[in-house]
């Protein structure tokens, strides 16, 4: 068995390797996959620090993976219809600076994950995991009702948004700019996991009476990682709106929550890394046995129910130490 | 002047027809233990919930510190000074014995909220963990989880979480319960100790530990108290022998 430490560095350095090799044998598909899993990955990791750490089971995070998306979406498609976004009082044009979307999608996301947050976190259980799915459904049908912004069909945005002095459409950059979105992710966790705040999280999804019971205010503890969590997976929808300059309802979809909640489940719960591993499972999957049969969660279905039976500590969990948090 | 850090009076609950504390009126005073005695199902627990605010009542009022705490939350009363320990041990599982006693200096030391700060930096938390897991005698126990503990350390780890909130008062639900002969020695010997820092009101059904400790005792039946006075006033009275000490000695 090894450290969980060291085995993120190898999961961390074959990361770098596989869209290189990519380049030299010149199959940008397998960059342009290797970007999507990590995209799924950041998402994962959003979804891990409530639900892994926190022990919140929300089941609406594509809420804010959609809303990350969208806000990506419109942005850009007024900007290039160079239309006003918004001209009642003051007029706000769009962007397709990915500087200006970016922190745009951040706050967006974080102040929707605070409202859902502010009256799902008064519930707990089963109707913490209702209340979350139903707002992430309201937004969905809302998506789909909404014209202007292609309604059922989505919106495409045909270019990638732009950053200063980079090609973004050229596949290798456009995986770099995922990958350093992966690190800061991971960073942000693993500074709030191991922080005073941190702990008091992890205490509140073990035993939430006996922390209150000395003095934190725990709604409170919850709230916080909803917020970051929700902040995280709406960047990670962010860039999955330019990985393939697209947006439809689907990723508001509860299916892609039940997705998320996959990643995290299959990589193995409270592990930093562990979202990236079960998104790269989940993929690979899709691509292996999806080249077989349409029906290919089938066995993905089977995969969960031995993991959940054998092996709860996820992929991670076989070949690592025993996390305590878990 | 008021030498009595809690007050409650006339406080009331009743679950349906039932009436799980009547009319209840106790006090704490500085430098004491006062033990709450009396049959299982009297109300002991159910009156140290509605101190500590996890049952709500229906009527009375706490005053601690002359402050009127009958309104405030749970937490809000952790926060400003009510300390406990479960009846059945609550402690974190996962954690280990050290880590245990940090959370619970966390809110005291207002750092809680530090979102991005790595708690190993925070040595002053480590060493004050340490103290008090010498003094409750778990220092050999420190990277042990809790979950791995034996039944008595875990009591005496959950005392350590009281001790670590530095209260105003301390509420210990049978603290002893399970403890042997050594733990029950070291836990009497702890109290006594901790008594002038804030008092303690202390639900106990080992006798010997409770005549040992106490300075006054009150006797709690069908959720009314019937007696309360010093040991000697308590041993002596022939209702608190029928009703409850009868059995017992």
């Amino acid at each position: 068995m090894i450290t969980e430490k060291f085995f993120n560095k190898w999961i961390f350095l074959l990361l770098l390797i596989i869209p290189i090799l990519g380049l030299i044998f010149n199959e940008p598909y397998y960059i342009t996959l290797t970007t999507k899993v990590i995209i799924l990955g950041i998402a994962g990791v959003g979804l891990n620090l409530a639900l892994g750490y926190g022990g919140l089971i929300s089941f609406g995070h594509a809420a804010f993976f959609g809303i990350g998306g969208y806000v990506t979406a419109i942005m850009s498609y007024h900007a290039i219809n160079e239309e006003l976004l918004f001209d009642w009082l003051i007029a706000i044009p769009g962007s397709s600076e990915m500087l200006i979307i970016w922190p745009l999608v951040l706050l967006i996301s974080a102040f929707f994950s605070f409202l859902i947050g502010l009256l799902s976190l008064r519930t707990s259980g089963v109707y913490f995991i209702m209340i979350t799915l139903a707002f992430a459904q309201m937004l969905y049908y809302f998506s789909i009702s909404w014209p202007t912004y292609g309604g059922e069909d989505g919106l495409s945005i045909f270019m990638r948004n732009s950053l200063p002095l980079v090609n973004t459409m050229n596949p290798l950059i456009f995986f770099f700019i995922c990958l350093f979105w992966f690190a800061v992710s991971i960073y942000v966790t693993s500074k709030l996991i191991n922080s005073p705040y941190g702990m008091a999280l992890q205490a509140t999804k073990q035993n939430e009476e006996r922390v209150k019971s000395v003095g934190i205010e725990t709604f409170k503890v919850k709230l916080i990682a909803f917020v970051f969590s929700g902040a995280i997976t709406g960047l990670a929808g962010s860039l999955y709106t330019d990985l393939n300059r697209f947006v439809s309802p689907s990723v508001l979809d509860w299916h892609m929550s039940g997705e998320i909640m996959i990643f995290v489940i299959l990589g193995g719960i409270a592990r930093l890394y562990g979202p990236l591993i079960g998104a790269a499972f989940f993929i690979i999957l899709e691509q292996t046995l999806g080249a077989y049969t349409e029906n290919w969660q089938f066995w993905l279905g089977l995969i969960l129910i031995l993991e959940i039976l054998y092996a709860r500590s996820g992929i991670m969990g076989l070949f690592e130490k025993k996390n305590k948090y878990e | 002047m008021n030498n009595n850090i809690l007050n409650i009076k006339n406080l009331s609950k009743s679950f349906g027809a039932f009436k799980v504390t009547d009319d209840i009126a106790i006090d704490l005073k500085f430098n004491e233990i006062h033990a709450l005695i009396g049959p299982n199902g009297a109300g002991k627990s159910t009156l140290i919930k509605q101190i500590v605010g996890s049952v709500k009542h229906d009527i009375g009022s706490i005053i601690l510190d002359q402050e009127d705490i009958t309104d405030l939350t749970d937490i809000e009363r952790a926060k400003i000074g009510i300390s406990r320990t479960f009846q059945v041990s609550s402690v974190i599982p996962k954690f280990s014995a050290l880590e245990n006693i940090i959370l619970s200096l966390l809110e005291k030391n207002q750092k809680t909220f530090q979102l991005f700060q790595n708690l190993q930096s925070n040595k002053d938390l480590f060493s004050k963990a340490e103290r008090i897991l010498i003094e409750i005698e778990l220092d050999n126990q420190s990277n042990t989880l809790a979950s791995e503990l034996s039944h008595g350390d875990r009591r005496k780890l959950e005392v350590g979480l009281a001790l670590a909130m530095n209260p105003k008062v301390f509420l210990f639900d049978e603290p002893m319960a399970g403890l042997d002969e050594a733990g029950t020695k070291m836990m009497i010997n702890l109290f006594k100790k901790i008594k002038s820092q804030s008092p303690i009101l202390l639900i106990e059904h080992d006798m010997d530990a409770v005549f040992a400790l106490a300075d006054r005792i009150s006797v709690i039946v069908y959720g009314k108290i019937v007696a309360t006075g010093t040991v000697e006033e308590i041993k002596s009275n022939t209702l608190v022998h029928d009703v409850y000490l009868g059995y017992e000695v």
